[in-house]
């Protein structure tokens, strides 16, 4: 199965995260399939980038999106 | 400060950037305290967004067991919190140093400061990155 998840980078008190595209088998240290955003909630407002196109296109291909996922593509009006 | 509902007993509409951040920040300032395992499933969880049921798969444990260690974690993390505050801290100074940077943007941008008092703003702006870091 294909996932849709958040991925964290940032140094130490600084967290950023990708939403990434990623094999569920790989999920842990593999490579990701695809990067289809970013998410920093560090800012304030916190800072939501999302490929719509991107994301609409894994999801019809039944990427699968973690619950943080789904609820900032919500949040981001790509989902309902 | 303390996170009342503890974050993964939260439905996913309910959970807003502060959760996220303050459950990474949690991490980053008490992890070194945990033990091994609890910092696996801890961060498996928050830092690489994997679900129970995948963490119990990749640990050949049970689901149940990975919820009962991240719970028990994230109240270790926040029984640190509240005898220590030091997220808490951090976000204020944080606040408080995005208010300066604002305060030096608008003097600069308000006056005609002479190249010595703008390099007097130069050397506030790096002092207070610095508080950040």
């Amino acid at each position: 199965m294909v996932r849709i998840r958040l991925k964290r980078l940032g140094a130490k008190k600084a967290p950023f995260y990708r939403i990434v595209v990623a094999d569920q088998r790989t999920s842990r240290n593999g490579k990701s399939i695809a990067e289809i955003g970013y998410y920093d909630p560090t800012k304030e407002p916190s800072v939501l980038k999302v490929d719509e196109e991107m994301a609409k296109e894994w999801l019809a291909k039944g990427a699968q999106p973690s619950d943080t996922v789904k609820a900032l593509l919500k949040k981001a009006g790509v989902i309902e | 400060m303390a996170i009342k509902n503890a974050f993964i007993d939260k439905m996913e509409s309910e959970v807003t950037d502060l959760d996220i951040l303050k459950t990474t920040l949690l991490y980053d300032f008490y992890g070194e305290l945990l033990t091994d395992k609890q910092k696996e499933i801890y961060e498996l969880f928050y830092q690489n967004d994997m679900s129970l049921s995948e963490i119990a798969g990749e640990l050949e444990i049970s689901r149940q067991a990975v919820r009962d260690q991240l719970k028990r974690t994230e109240k270790i993390l926040s029984d640190y919190e509240d005898k220590l505050r030091l997220v808490e801290k951090f976000m204020a100074n944080k606040a408080s140093a995005n208010r300066i940077r604002e305060l030096i943007d608008e003097l600069e941008e308000k006056n005609e400061l002479s190249a010595e008092s703008m390099n007097i703003a130069e050397q506030i702006r790096m002092a207070v990155d610095e508080i950040t870091e």
